[in-house]
């Protein structure tokens, strides 16, 4: 990757872009709440869990597709991603997160990266509401269009959830910015051989039953301090 | 939008072991008994449901259509008295409700699935439901027995005005003998489609010897429930919303459950438990919740155990 279209890229996974991914927690927080992540050791469980059950083989394979169709140029095959995502994420508040922070993506991505007409393809078919703009699919059509590899795409969309996650535990759970750092640490290689493996050789599919149901559960608590 | 039911989505999404319905071959020796065709048909009569055509290949048995209450719902009870399903086996059901029909579908007993060393053991269901149509779908658990391999898919389209209560339950394996999470593979899609297009669909490949199964570890049923269709009311779907959920806390912490709304019109339920006991309780509780709420009728006593 040159240095041009890292920087470019950079912009979409940096935790200042403004998607609002400090507002969601995928379920986390209903999980903190019913008991099932208490401490650091419960939560690189859960994660390590999402991310090579649920995420690896759902998200990733939808990044690595839109990546592809940013990078050739062919918004089609990523809004038929899109929708297969959008049928898979049976959690409201998650799916809709999801989209919220696609669609912030897509927004700036079309609207200030020149010459890339595949966002603004992509985009035009948000507004119309014919591809619901998920997150996993915005940041893989657009960092395929400024120029990263497919596996380069899935790495970062998988690192910025990884890091969202370990951000909301920190206000969930006593855990300190040390300790963050060393769970996102241990969680490399496991992203590095996720986005390895993401290019799809099989269908859409997720294992993730007890986070999948955390995220359902979201909706129902009495309190919180998260949108998802 | 490309639908869930449509035949370009199928084509594209299909897992790789191809899953078309085992039309060839039936009549072969070696076929008998392994692959297995159900199509039936309902169709309305004189304000109740009937079944209009049927046919069946063995293993299948078709019973005649059994009525537990007098809302003219027709209730099939789907029946493979063969042990189970071995490798290599490929059992099919096509099933068509005409507008305005209700059937309820049940078994009468868990779906076993023997080990294997060679071959998946498949079973493909495709379902239509006419305008109006109502289809309940509860059958026993899956028991993946050790080393099994089996893929299952379930595509239900509706037509407008059309309901559906679809459950589906696996279990970690036999557990009365400690056996837990010990096959080989299982695969399982269901996906269900309104007439507008929008769908909802669950999918996943667990193969525990290779992968492990996750946080689903310590849990013995892994379940799902959704109840689709374009006609209720959206307060009705609140208040359903609402009954669920009550009827998953009440089941804590024997049953970790979830509810919530789905890309399609409806809800999906998604549960652990611990306990078949437990899995039994808890589809009792979620179903007098839908049914009283959709179409305010209590549950039917289907066990006779």
């Amino acid at each position: 990757m040159n240095t041009v279209s890292l920087l470019q890229g950079f912009r979409f996974v940096d935790s200042f872009f403004p998607a609002g991914g400090y507002a969601y927690s995928s379920g986390l927080e209903a999980a903190v709440q019913g008991g099932a992540v208490r401490n650091s050791d419960e939560l690189a469980g859960y994660v390590e869990d999402l991310l090579c059950g649920g995420m690896g083989r759902r998200e990733a394979v939808a990044a690595w597709v839109a990546s592809r169709a940013g990078a050739t140029g062919k918004p089609a095959t990523a809004i038929d991603v899109d929708h297969e995502l959008d049928s898979m994420k049976l959690g409201r508040d998650g799916r809709l997160a999801s989209r919220q922070m696609g669609r912030q993506v897509i927004k700036i991505a079309a609207e200030q990266l020149e010459g890339k007409p595949v966002l603004k393809a992509y985009r035009s078919a948000m507004e119309r509401e014919e591809t619901p703009g998920h997150l996993a699919v915005s940041l893989g059509v657009t960092l395929g269009a400024c120029g990263w590899k497919a596996e380069e795409a899935v790495a970062a969309y998988l690192y910025q959830t990884a890091a969202g996650l370990v951000s909301a535990a920190m206000r969930l759970l006593p855990l300190g910015q040390r300790e963050g750092q060393r769970l996102l640490d241990g969680w490399l290689p496991l992203i590095y051989r996720i986005s390895r493996d993401a290019k799809p050789r099989a269908p859409l599919s997720s294992w993730s039953p007890v986070q999948d149901i955390y995220g359902m559960k979201h909706g129902q608590l009495e309190w919180r301090l998260f949108r998802s | 939008m490309l639908a869930v039911g449509s035949s370009k989505f199928k084509a594209r999404h299909r897992s790789k072991s191809s899953l078309k319905p085992p039309t060839s071959n039936v009549f072969q020796p070696s076929s008998v008994g392994r692959v297995g065709n159900l199509r039936l048909e309902y169709g309305l009569r004189d304000g109740r449901t009937i079944v209009t055509k049927s046919h069946a290949t063995s293993p299948w048995h078709f019973l005649p259509t059994i009525y537990l209450d007098d809302t003219g719902q027709a209730h099939t009870l789907l029946v493979n008295p063969s042990a189970g399903l071995v490798g290599g086996d490929r059992l099919s059901i096509r099933m068509a409700l005409r507008e305005g029909t209700s059937a309820l579908v049940s078994t009468p007993s868990a779906n076993r699935v023997y080990r294997s060393l060679g071959k998946e053991s498949v079973q493909t269901v495709e379902i239509t439901l006419g305008p109006g149509a109502i289809l309940e779908w509860v059958p026993e658990p899956t028991i993946p027995f050790r080393g099994a391999r089996f893929h299952q898919s379930i595509h239900v389209q509706l037509a407008p005005g059309a309901t559906v209560l679809l459950w589906d339950a696996i279990a970690s394996g036999r557990v009365a003998r400690g056996e837990r999470w010990a096959f080989t593979s299982l695969e399982n899609e269901i996906a269900i489609s309104t007439a507008d297009g929008r769908s909802v669909l669950e999918r996943y490949h667990v193969a525990p010897s290779q992968d492990g199964v996750g946080l689903a570890e310590p849990w013995d049923y892994v379940a799902s429930l959704f109840v689709i269709g374009d006609s209720v009311e959206a307060a009705t779907w609140t208040q359903a919303r609402e009954r669920l959920a009550e009827a998953l806390k009440s089941v804590e912490p024997a049953v970790v459950g979830g509810v919530s709304e789905p890309a399609a019109p409806g809800l999906a339920v998604k549960l652990v438990a611990r306990s078949a006991p437990d899995l039994t309780m808890v589809l009792d509780r979620l179903w007098m919740a839908v049914r009283g709420e959709l179409w305010q009728l209590s549950v039917p006593a289907l066990r006779r155990y």
